[in-house]
């Protein structure tokens, strides 16, 4: 026979004993704070925890901002790089393809090999860009987009070739595919993945230079708490000063005055690199992929022959974007961190202006049906005045202003990163020792109740 | 009871295993079920038929052109005024070609220059004015743009395996029959079709504003029609099986067999396409001229040389030169 326990509608005594519990807590507090050594261990351990919890936040968030900085150098400004490669090859890919179609017979070995190296980087920078866009569903899409489409396009070029080689039209036909394939598709995929990218970038900076609120909130709080504690214990036991509160003052007073200096020069530096560094890749990347499009309208009004005035009409109106007062390039000279920047992107100007008569003459030539000379003019890569060379110019100058751009935002990057040198840990010891000063100060107090 | 007790432990450790087994699903990263096949650029599939037929053609018989004189003038001293004087003092004629249309008019993609059919006859014309084959300057039309290039004056002639058609002659000029041409079908070799009729709700490619496009839309099968600018944008689709046939001229679609062994023209001609070469309307003087240059170029023999010289390889039989029909 067994009896089960029929609940009587009472709660059981260790449950009533739970619930008391706040009750009782309250209860007590207010009986230590009656007194006057209950009032000092409570301010005691009321210190002791604020300085243990203002130290644990702010290591963490100078943690925080130590790994975003280091993260802008190693990772977002790479990936944005990368980025912005794979744009310039694809469109450089484009454009050489079309200017071997206008070579005629077998592709030319150096714009067979520039073709390829295309490719490569292309394809190359694709598997890094992609390593880094999971869970960003934008760039994801993108990536996406470019890795179906690459091998697709490529696939097309060679197929043109194929047909190229054997002399018949359906060769221009299968390059036209491609050339449409990379503007409509691929190209346009490239440029959004460069501005997700680039948008990243930037948003790690502000949050590289936001001022971490909740850190310093807690250390002024807290700084205002040991000033009120002394003055206290200073009223209660006329002694003046109480050495363990003293030091944990001063032990917060320099943790806030390291901390505010360094995160100052820190965030000033990230501005900088900003400015001078990543912004001025922005503008000048910009150049780059407009003087891209330009080159890629050239040479396919040429292959159009007659038939393309649609590509010369967007010509005309990206020229005025590179080129001129207020163009890219003159913001970019208004960015450039020091005099040999500025030269490179002067004489990047000088090609601009140059690419842009050759390319006037070429038109003149095209348009009086002197159609071959045109295309000499246009793609003969040694002649000194042919568009070519003058785009290839322009191409490199922009290419080595970039380098120093980018050479100034790591520079700067690193710079704010060392200006944290040593502040995590400082902050932890300091907060450390705050506590301890609290601890020793209140206990001394204490003694004398004895 | 001691064995009871072990096939117990069994099902246990069995429930366990299966339970942890069942637990995890393979999680696949990318997961593509459909790809969009490259297109042509401007490629239009069931494009909106055009409603410009609002005022009919009247009845007219497209072959006939105007009577040319009876002796040319000799290169480089042309009547004043007249068209062909205004394009002798510019140095050079302006024609609208195709580049790419295998025969007719392609660019060689060896040399880079412009060859075919087509091409030979704007090679004569300039030769008739200056003397010399090569004062032209080749601009490229579409078929869909060759009618706005005559009328906007941009081309002095457009060579461009065009029919002559009423409507046509309602908006410029055309010289006598120099090719006759006829629809038919293209069709992938493995393929058992043989008529436009047997590919109703399928895709058929012709040309943007060419007379074969609207012989596909008016089928009263249904086809489905695919535009594009290129005549070799047709080729490539139907390689890429993205459409099932290619409905134009028979000697267009001789250039795509040319290209590609493993296409087949089949079925009978269905229309009659007469070529001829655009012409400015006002410039009725330039179409005497021209029809004199076509009369004698089929008189010394160059006609058929040219024919051999491209079509010859089709391997069709080659027909005797077109008889010039003048409306006087």
């Amino acid at each position: 026979m067994v009896t089960t326990p029929v609940s009587d509608g009472t709660t059981a005594p260790g449950a009533r004993k739970v619930l008391s519990l706040p009750a009782t807590a309250v209860r007590s507090v207010r009986k230590s704070a009656a007194s006057t050594p209950g009032r000092l261990f409570l301010m005691g351990v009321g210190l002791v925890v604020l300085a243990l919890l203002t130290g644990v936040v702010g290591a963490l968030s100078l943690q925080q901002k130590q790994t975003t900085i280091d993260n802008l150098v190693n990772h977002r400004e790479p990936v944005a790089a990368a980025s912005q490669q794979i744009y310039r090859s694809l469109s450089d890919a484009d454009a050489t393809a079309a200017s071997a179609f206008l070579a005629g017979g077998t592709t030319p070995a150096e714009l067979r090999d520039r073709y390829d190296l295309d490719i490569a980087t292309a394809g190359a920078n694709l598997a890094k860009a992609a390593a880094d866009v999971s869970g960003v569903a934008e760039a994801e899409t993108q990536v996406n987009e470019l890795s179906q489409q690459l091998p697709v396009y490529t696939g097309l070029v060679e197929t043109a070739r194929a047909y190229n080689r054997q002399g018949y039209p359906a060769g221009a036909a299968y390059l036209r595919e491609a050339s449409g394939l990379m503007r409509a598709k691929l190209l346009p995929a490239a440029e959004e993945l460069y501005e997700i990218d680039s948008a990243r970038l930037a948003d790690s900076q502000d949050t590289a230079g936001a001022v971490p609120w909740v850190a310093l909130g807690l250390a002024l709080v807290l700084l205002g708490a040991l000033v009120a504690a002394q003055l206290y214990l200073t009223r209660r036991t006329n002694r003046l000063l109480n050495v363990g509160l003293v030091v944990a003052t001063g032990a917060v007073a320099v943790a806030l005055i390291w901390g505010s200096v360094a995160l100052l020069v820190e965030s000033s530096r990230v501005s900088d690199g900003r400015e001078h560094g990543s912004g001025q890749v922005e503008v000048i990347v910009q150049a780059r992929i407009v003087a891209l499009k330009m080159r890629a309208n050239e040479t396919l009004t040429l292959v159009a022959r007659g038939d393309g005035g649609e590509y010369e009409d967007e010509f005309e109106k990206q020229a005025k974007q590179i080129t001129g007062s207020g163009s890219l390039l003159a913001q970019a000279r208004g960015l450039a961190p020091n005099q040999e920047t500025q030269n490179l992107l002067a004489a990047a100007q000088k090609n601009a202006d140059d690419w842009l008569a050759a390319h006037k003459k070429i038109r003149q030539l095209d348009d009086g049906g002197s159609y071959q000379e045109a295309v000499a003019l246009a793609i003969t890569p040694d002649a000194k005045d042919s568009a070519a060379a003058m785009f290839t110019k322009l191409d490199d100058n922009l290419l080595k202003a970039l380098r120093d751009a980018r050479q100034k935002f790591a520079e700067e990057t690193s710079g704010a990163s060392k200006a944290m040198t040593g502040l995590t840990p400082g902050v932890g010891v300091l907060a450390l020792l705050a506590a301890a000063g609290v601890t020793m100060g209140i206990r001394d107090r204490l003694q004398e109740y004895r | 009871m001691r064995a009871v007790r072990a096939s117990l432990v069994f099902v246990v450790l069995l429930l366990a295993v299966t339970a942890c087994a069942g637990g995890g699903r393979p999680v696949d990263l990318a997961n593509v079920t459909s790809v969009q096949p490259p297109s042509p650029v401007g490629v239009e599939e069931n494009p909106a038929t055009s409603t410009t037929s609002a005022a009919p053609a009247p009845a007219c018989d497209p072959k006939a052109s105007l009577r040319p004189a009876a002796t040319l003038p000799p290169p480089g001293q042309m009547p004043n005024p007249s068209t062909m004087q205004t394009i002798l003092a510019r140095g050079q004629l302006i024609a609208g070609v195709d580049q790419n249309t295998f025969l007719f008019g392609f660019r060689n993609p060896t040399t880079g220059a412009l060859e075919g059919f087509d091409i030979d006859r704007v090679h004569e014309i300039a030769a008739a004015i200056f003397g010399d084959p090569n004062k032209v300057q080749f601009k490229v039309v579409t078929s869909a743009t060759r009618i706005k290039a005559l009328e906007e004056g941009q081309v002095d002639v457009v060579v461009r395996t065009m029919t002559a058609t009423c409507d046509r002659w309602q908006q410029i000029n055309f010289s006598a029959i120099y090719y006759t041409a006829g629809q038919r079908l293209l069709v992938d070799k493995a393929s058992q079709v043989t008529s436009l009729d047997q590919l109703g709700g399928k895709k058929v490619c012709a040309a943007k504003g060419s007379t074969s496009i609207k012989t596909i839309t008016a089928n009263p099968a249904k086809l489905v029609p695919v535009q594009v600018d290129n005549w070799s944008d047709c080729l490539i689709m139907l390689q890429q099986g993205q459409v099932e046939a290619v409905s134009t001229d028979d000697t267009i679609l001789a250039g795509m067999v040319a290209q590609d062994p493993n296409v087949k023209m089949v079925g009978p001609r269905f229309t009659e396409e007469p070529y001829g070469i655009g012409i400015p309307k006002a410039n009725t003087d330039m179409v005497r001229f021209v029809n004199g240059v076509l009369a004698k170029s089929i008189a010394d023999g160059s006609w058929a040389a040219s024919y051999q010289n491209w079509l010859g390889r089709t391997g069709e039989q080659q027909p005797a030169p077109p008889t010039p029909v003048y409306q006087d």
